[in-house]
């Protein structure tokens, strides 16, 4: 299941949206092939068995009103069964592929020696703030370095919310009190496409209040050296101090009693 | 009050228990609410215009998308389809009306009362703005503060309770009261897809029905499930998918069974593999209840969840494809007639096979992952929902000649079906190709908005379509040709076999199948005797069914005439409406200081108005509900009946069976949450809060309590009047004492140890938060018994339940569950 073309380039992992897109065409052309033909079929034989008061089969044997159902497995049974096995054969397969993939995803891939980076992505209302491994906390940007895979730690420090960049299809969960994770990785190959700096769209996909529409932010991939560069700049920064203490803490009980037994 | 006023009079609509009244109820009702929801999605779709457009604020956004959906879900679909099975579930079975009218009248009135609780909801600082799915957080008071949300969260409450009393009333009348010699396979297939329906309503509302208390709880009384990061959040995920997953079908099968009608009756053929599609629809029914964490993929459960989850999931669209396929293999070589309902019909299965196949999608969860939170979503599920409920609309124009004894205008419907094909699709079609915008948000990326402008076009064609519907139905029903009894060439159901509309009590005489096919039998009626069908040897004929001659003398309906009408299930409805609107503001309105102790507390009210609609509700509900049990209320039950797989179960035992097969759920729920919320939190971090021998105690006079109503019922038996006003009387003071123990506990706890619903002195607020809302929910259930033990015993002491003593048979069976279900919490909240 590796794609050629990536091999040719010289590393042997597979990005979420390669894999996505891969799964989606071939559902999309099944589905299609699948829809049509039985749309189609079924079209055909409505125009074709129209009441048009010309056929006089003998064989038609019209029901009447109160009579009890009989025959109840019917004639047609048989075509019936063929009909549900191939269309069974068809959506197992489909889904015996795809989660093949599934694994794949779900265990990330090894993309070299440099190891992974790990980022805290904590939901709020509206907006995300990124913490790194050294402490830096970044809001509304992420910035990574291509050719690495980085895998994000999600949380929310209010409502249910849902990071998710389309373009890079990756998306979870950000549950207050509890940690999602999916990870990404970009080739240096696309950032060298998009003119040195590659940037993608992130936004929420759970609806978490009034800014919910504005809740948005961005990921962006430096080449590794560049990247090198800006995250050594950032040691010590304030912003980051308690940052993750505050990721656990908030929520516990934060809601005011509006109530009585107070 | 037994006399029911002609259709021509007001009063009629108020006080009617006939299940054909009820239906047009219903019916006239969830098209006042697809108006309602419609305006609210051409709101969306007019924002949605522009991605910049400022038509809405952000909040009114999301409350008219709140509002559209629940709406949409609730207040439309089912009820729209259950104003047909109100109609024609009786008809289609043979029966005289559902099993308990004045129920059915009340399920109506609670219908109507939530829709206006909902509709008050706007004008309560704006109504609830969480999505139609809630999610927590969201949905606690922090982050959504109005009444409104409170009211609506009410609103959705009132509407559950009386969806529960209506499927207890269907599934009570499918298996009490088919007509002689209609086995259950022999139904036509509408009443399947009903039977089916209401049997996964019964459990997956008493689901939704918990998680409502709960958030209703959270929000009026200060409890902290939902804020808790103790799993509060995928609690709710869980509960409501264990609903919501369960309510597509439930939405769906409806629309299924009117496809399956009306396929046959157009194209003059019988369904194919009729067998394989009734198991394929219990199977669905079954599975339903398996697949629900494929809402939430990508939340933290595990693989292997995931996996089994998709499994499953792939397992229920495969007796859907049966179905399908069932569908189009019965056209073949029929005589089709391409009048408007069955345009409808076979329109709905070609918006469902596209629903379906993008359906598998969804399926694979890494197509899931993407597609989570996306249009795609929006755009399956509409083609599913809506999609089937397009074959609603063709029951509606089926259906239409038999309700109102004229013929709806062909041209006009079928200029109704071409303008609503095509403005569905625009409108939801459209949503597939521009996928990649996020659900709910209207600040979406540019390169989308020409799709999202073809949406709003189409919504719009899609709302217009509507009203050549309603000028068609109206202009006919002044004006139409008269539509004879039966209009279609190849109907076979027994709707058709009566005149249109049917009268009041349906047949004229008893219909029975036992020969093979619809016939109305003549019953011998001795004089002033009960009717009795006999064979040539002079014995009760029963064929199979349950003639329940045991029964016979303490049926006297022979000098009876079956009621047709009650007030109270309206009143009763007012009452409830009003208690709730209560307390929608009640948490706003009153606040409580606690002293050192109860007495030096004080309660601040700072508007009148909330609590004093709580106080005159309640009343009003003690009031109505006196009257209700001491109303002559006659609902004859048939005779002459099929009743598998319930033979010889009496019907109210039977109702009451099912009642408690729900309430086991809702008792279920409310200790799921109380133990995932535990395992969430560490398990033997938390230790129980209370004593443990108030607890031991009163389980002891609980179970003591159930002696003494099982005594009861020997004393009834017995006709001793004295022994049943003593075991009553004991069974209400053993009541009260467990209530007086509570009450002590509870003060206990608030003013010496600091333990309040929404605080803890000792561990975490939310285990206070659970110890009361649990034993809380407990609580009134016993009050409920006491209420009802009371009533009982003077009734009792009046010289009642001697000569029948079945009405103490069934308190007790709820007593029973009652205390059964405190055995399940003594050491969940006691001991352990």
């Amino acid at each position: 299941m590796i794609d050629p073309v990536i091999l040719q380039q010289g590393s042997d992992w597979r990005a979420q949206a390669e894999i996505f897109d891969e799964i989606f065409f071939v559902f999309l052309a099944l589905g299609t092939l699948v829809g049509t033909i039985v749309v189609a079929y079924t079209l055909w034989n409505v125009y074709k068995y129209r009441d048009d008061g010309n056929r006089s089969d003998e064989e038609f044997d019209a029901p009447v009103v109160g009579e009890l159902p009989t025959g109840q497995g019917g004639p047609k049974a048989k075509k019936l069964f063929l009909s549900f096995g191939l269309s069974a054969i068809v959506v197992i397969s489909l889904v015996v592929y795809a989660y093949g993939l599934l694994l794949y995803v779900e265990q990330g891939p090894d993309t070299g020696d440099e190891g992974d980076i790990e980022i805290m992505v904590e939901g709020y209302q509206y907006g995300w703030a990124f913490e790194y491994p050294n402490g830096h906390t970044e809001r509304g940007e992420l910035i990574v370095p291509a050719d690495q895979r980085i895998d994000l730690n999600i949380t929310s420090r209010d409502v249910w919310h849902n990071f998710g960049s389309s373009d890079l299809r990756i998306k979870s969960d950000a549950i207050p009190g509890d940690y999602s994770e999916t990870w990404f990785a970009v080739s240096s190959e696309d950032v060298e496409a998009q003119g040195g700096e590659a940037t993608y769209r992130v936004e929420c996909f759970e609806l978490c209040g009034a800014g919910h529409s504005a809740m948005k932010g961005q990921i962006t991939v430096l080449p590794e050296d560049e990247w090198e560069e800006w995250y050594a700049s950032t040691g010590n920064s304030s912003e980051s101090a308690g940052n993750s203490s505050s990721i656990s803490a908030s929520g516990v009980g934060a809601v005011a009693p509006s109530g009585v037994i107070a | 009050m037994s006399g029911l006023p002609p259709t021509t009079s007001v009063k009629r609509w108020f006080v009617t228990t006939n299940h054909k009244d009820i239906g047009i109820l219903y019916t006239i009702t969830a098209l006042f609410f697809l108006l309602f929801g419609g305006v609210m999605a051409l709101l969306i779709r007019l924002q949605l215009w522009d991605p910049t457009s400022q038509i809405l604020s952000g909040l009114a956004y999301n409350e008219a998308v709140t509002a559209h959906g629940l709406i949409m879900v609730f207040w439309f679909l089912s009820p729209f389809a259950f104003g047909f099975a109100n109609y024609f579930v009786p008809l289609q079975i043979g029966a005289d009306d559902l099993a308990f009218p004045r129920l059915n009248a009340l399920s109506y009135w609670l219908y109507l009362g939530s829709g206006l609780l909902l509709a008050v909801s706007f004008f309560q600082g704006g109504t609830l703005s969480a999505g139609w799915t809630i999610y927590a957080p969201l949905n606690v008071p922090m982050y959504t503060p109005s009444i409104g949300s409170t009211g609506a969260v009410l609103a959705l409450a009132m509407f559950v309770t009386g969806t529960t009393a209506s499927t207890v009333n269907f599934l009570t009348s499918i298996h009490h009261s088919r007509a002689e010699g209609m086995g259950i396979m022999d139904m036509p297939m509408f009443t399947w897809s009903m039977l089916a329906t209401v049997w996964m309503m019964l459990f997956a509302f008493a689901a939704l029905l918990a998680v409502g208390l709960i958030l209703a709880a959270d929000r009026v009384l200060g409890s902290v499930y939902f804020s808790a990061t103790e799993g509060g959040s995928l609690l709710w995920g869980h509960l409501f998918w264990f609903f919501g997953h369960p309510e597509v079908y439930i939405v769906f099968f409806p629309a299924l069974g009117v496809m399956l009608e009306l396929f046959q009756t157009f194209s003059g053929r019988r369904l194919v593999g009729r067998k394989w599609v009734i198991i394929s629809i219990c199977l669905i029914s079954v599975q339903s209840f398996l697949v629900w964490m494929h809402h939430m993929f990508l939340t933290t459960i595990n693989l292997e969840i995931k996996t089994l989850m998709m499994a499953t999931t792939i397992g229920i669209s495969l007796p859907f494809d049966l179905v399908v396929f069932a569908l189009i293999y019965t056209l073949i070589k029929g005589r089709i007639q391409f009048t408007t309902p069955f345009l409808f019909a076979f329109g709905a299965l070609l918006l469902f096979i596209l629903g379906g196949i993008t359906g598998v999608f969804l399926g694979a969860i890494v197509l899931d992952y993407e597609f989570r939170g996306t249009y795609w979503v929006v755009a399956h599920f509409h083609y599913v929902m809506f999609g089937g409920a397009t074959a609603l609309f063709g029951g509606a124009y089926y259906w239409f000649p038999k309700i109102t004894g004229k013929m709806y205008d062909e041209f006009l419907g079928k200029l109704h079906f071409v303008i609503f094909f095509i403005g569905f699709n625009a409108v939801y079609f459209s949503m597939f190709l521009g996928w990649e915008t996020p659900r709910r948000v209207f600040e979406y990326n540019p390169e989308f908005q020409i799709y999202h402008q073809f949406g709003t076009i189409g919504a719009f064609v899609l709302g217009f379509s509507f009203f050549i519907m309603f000028y068609n139905f109206a202009k006919s029903y002044v004006s139409g040709e008269p539509a004879g009894d039966n209009p279609w060439d190849y109907s076979r159901t027994a709707e058709w076999a009566v005149s249109s509309p049917p009268p009041l009590e349906n047949w004229p005489d008893r219909p029975s199948y036992a020969s093979g096919k619809l016939e109305f039998v003549k019953d011998y009626v001795p004089d002033g005797g009960p009717a009795m069908k006999t064979d040539d040897n002079g014995d009760v004929a029963t064929d199979g069914g349950d003639s329940h001659s045991a029964h016979i003398s303490e049926y006297p309906y022979w000098d009876k005439h079956p009621s047709h009408a009650s007030i109270w299930p309206f009143a009763l409805s007012v009452a409830l409406g009003v208690t709730l609107f209560g307390f929608s503001g009640f948490a706003d309105a009153v606040t409580v200081e606690l002293g050192e102790t109860a007495m030096q507390s004080s309660v601040n009210i700072s508007n009148a108005l909330y609590p004093t609609a709580i106080v005159a509700g309640m009343l009003g509900l003690l009031y109505t509900g006196v009257k209700w049990g001491l109303e002559d209320f006659y609902a004859p039950p048939s005779e002459f009946a099929e009743r598998w797989p319930f033979n010889g179960v009496e019907k109210v035992k039977l109702g009451m069976w099912f009642f408690l097969a729900s309430d086991v759920i809702v008792f279920g729920a409310f200790l799921s949450a109380a133990i995932f919320v535990r395992y969430n939190a560490g398990w033997m971090t938390w230790s129980p809060l209370t004593e443990s021998l108030p607890g031991l105690i009163n389980t002891f006079v609980l179970i003591t309590s159930s002696f003494t109503v099982i005594l009861a019922l020997v004393a009834a038996r017995r006709e001793s009047r004295q022994g049943l006003l003593a075991t009553l009387g004991a069974t209400i003071l053993l009541g009260f004492t467990f209530m007086a123990i509570k009450l002590w506990e509870w003060n206990h706890e608030i003013f010496d140890r600091g333990v309040t619903i929404s605080a803890n002195a000792h561990g975490d607020p939310i285990q206070a938060s659970i110890y009361y809302v649990t034993t809380g929910l407990h609580g009134i259930h016993v009050l409920l018994g006491l209420v009802i033990a009371i009533f009982l015993f003077v009734r009792a002491y009046q010289g009642h339940y001697l000569d029948d003593e079945r009405p103490i048979e069934y308190f007790g069976l709820y007593w029973h569950f009652v205390d059964i279900v405190w055995v399940f919490i003594f050491p969940l909240f006691y001991l352990f």
